[in-house]
């Protein structure tokens, strides 16, 4: 199997010409490392998510994947191996029950119908949401929804997760079973989150986005404790390094 | 819809393969009836009302959910006892035209074809459907159109539900929708709903969709699924040669 990493040059993007939403991105994410991706509303965040996954087609720049670059043929293999998890859950679901929905990844990759059953019955096991295996999708909560989601990419057995928001809509318990989750998973990680608890609990190093620009790339524990940094970009320091109790 | 084809009953555990053949036929067969041919007609509706009865489904409910189509069904053959005014049977002064029953006729082969149609998206859901199609070389792009076309209408109504209700929460005085802001909300509407169907599927090819569909290994297909599948067409073709 090819080394796992992450690799962007100079990558440009905007969704309209002449105006860019990301200007020059560079940077290397390697096997095993987790990464948070934190800045304000409108940083760029899930746009820089979405090219990852080749969703956004006509930028500037290098992105490669394993040594593959992100390009209309490579997609398929890429995606295979890639989990992403879109910021609406809405967007990412679409079969009638969580269970069609989690199997869905597996079963279009041809595996038997046995290992099907095998990684959905774990993924709804990790997401502790056994019970609504046979939910339709259209009656769940919000928060439910967001378990749904973010097994129908745990049952991919992926090599590389990127979330956008994951712990957005969940409630204290199955947030702390989202780091939970997260931090069993150690091939690499990108985290796009406004949750800097979140990102502080299971990523090592931190991107901070702010309008399109890298302004901090560094170990987690130094970005987040940068309150001068953080409100420069119009963000705030972590609940519990402000010693209030965490949510 | 979903629920019913969720539901686990009999005929919705039987192979969808079987199923969509034993519609199709019905369908054919119902429509290939002479249009004088009432009482052919008449033992055709045997199929639907078996099956609304064998699987419990409430056919008030199937008027309610049909109430668009049905109507549109039955005008095409409004126009017929105009056309061909030959007299067929008369009751004293009350005389029946070929005209009639042809009007009728066609009428019932529309509702048949329509109430058979039905039973089976209620009874398989979508996806088998579009699995079956497959399995009998309907080309992969046709499938994937018609599963992405139910899912944009289901997506459409959905979004609609969210801008109305949003709308009555901070226009509370008002009753419906104000007239003024109607365009500016079917356009929010088509935008909208356009841009979740993009990322749904691109959300499904982030999934490894490429047009195939996989069904459960439970829906292998089974004796008793051919032995429906033989049952049914026995009996429409019989229906076919000793009505003819
Ligand atoms: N489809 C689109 N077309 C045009 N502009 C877009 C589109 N999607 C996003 N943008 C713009 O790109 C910028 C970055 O958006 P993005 O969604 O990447 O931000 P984000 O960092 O994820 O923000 P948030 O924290 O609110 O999720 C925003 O200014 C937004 O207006
Ligand atoms: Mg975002």
């Amino acid at each position: 199997m090819s080394h796992i990493h992450i690799t962007l040059k100079d990558v440009s993007f905007g969704y309209e010409k002449n105006k860019n939403i990301l200007t020059n991105i560079s940077f290397t994410a390697r096997e095993q490392e987790s990464v948070g991706l934190i800045g304000a509303n409108g940083a760029g965040k899930s746009t820089l998510l979405k090219l990852l996954v080749g969703l956004l087609p006509g930028y500037q720049g290098s992105v490669e994947i394993m040594d593959t670059a992100v390009k209309k043929e490579t997609l398929p293999w890429i995606r295979e191996r890639t989990g992403y998890v879109f910021q609406d859950s809405d967007s990412q679901l679409f079969m009638s029950t969580a269970y069609e929905d989690i199997a869905f990844a597996p079963r279009n990759y041809g595996l038997p119908a046995d290992e099907v059953e095998r990684r959905t019955a774990r993924a709804l096991d990790l997401t502790r949401i056994t019970h609504l295996r046979d939910k339709q999708i259209y009656k769940m909560s919000g928060g439910e929804k967001k378990l749904v989601s973010i097994a129908t990419i745990l049952s991919m057995s992926p090599d590389i997760i990127l979330m956008d928001e994951p712990s957005i809509a969940l409630d204290p318990k199955n947030r702390r079973n989202l780091i939970q989750i997260l931090n069993q998973f150690t091939h690499l990680k990108i985290i796009a989150s406004h949750d800097l608890d979140l990102i502080l609990d299971t990523c090592q190093r931190t991107i901070l986005l702010s309008r399109g620009n890298i302004v901090a790339d560094g170990p987690t524990a130094e970005i987040l404790k940068n309150q001068k940094l953080l409100e420069q970009h119009d963000l705030e320091l972590p609940l519990s390094l402000l010693g209030r109790p965490q949510t | 819809m979903d629920e019913l084809a969720a539901r686990d009953t009999w005929l919705n555990r039987v192979h969808p393969l079987a199923k969509l053949l034993v519609t199709l036929a019905c369908i054919s067969v119902t429509v290939s009836f002479s249009k004088y041919n009432l009482v052919g007609l008449l033992v055709m509706a045997v199929y639907p009302a078996s099956l609304f009865i064998l699987n419990e489904l409430s056919f008030p409910d199937a008027l309610r959910r049909l109430r668009v189509v049905l109507p549109l069904v039955c005008m095409v053959g409004l126009f017929n006892p105009f056309f061909d005014r030959e007299p067929a049977a008369s009751f004293g002064s009350f005389t029946v035209t070929y005209g009639m029953i042809s009007m009728v006729t066609l009428m019932m082969k529309g509702i048949l074809a329509v109430l058979s149609s039905y039973l089976l998206v209620a009874s398989t859901g979508i996806e088998s459907l579009c699995y079956a199609l497959r399995r009998l070389h309907v080309p992969a792009i046709l499938g994937t159109q018609i599963l992405l076309t139910c899912r944009y209408i289901s997506l459409l109504l959905a979004e609609a539900d969210r801008i109305v209700q949003a709308y009555s929460l901070r226009a509370p005085r008002q009753k419906g929708v104000h007239f003024k802001v109607w365009g500016s909300l079917a356009g929010q509407l088509l935008l909208r709903s356009m841009d979740r169907a993009n990322e749904v599927y691109e959300s499904m090819s982030l999934r490894g969709f490429t047009g195939e569909f996989y069904d459960h290994p439970k829906n292998a297909f089974q004796w008793k699924d051919a032995w429906y599948l033989i049952l049914w067409l026995l009996l429409i073709a019989a229906a076919r040669y000793f009505w003819r």
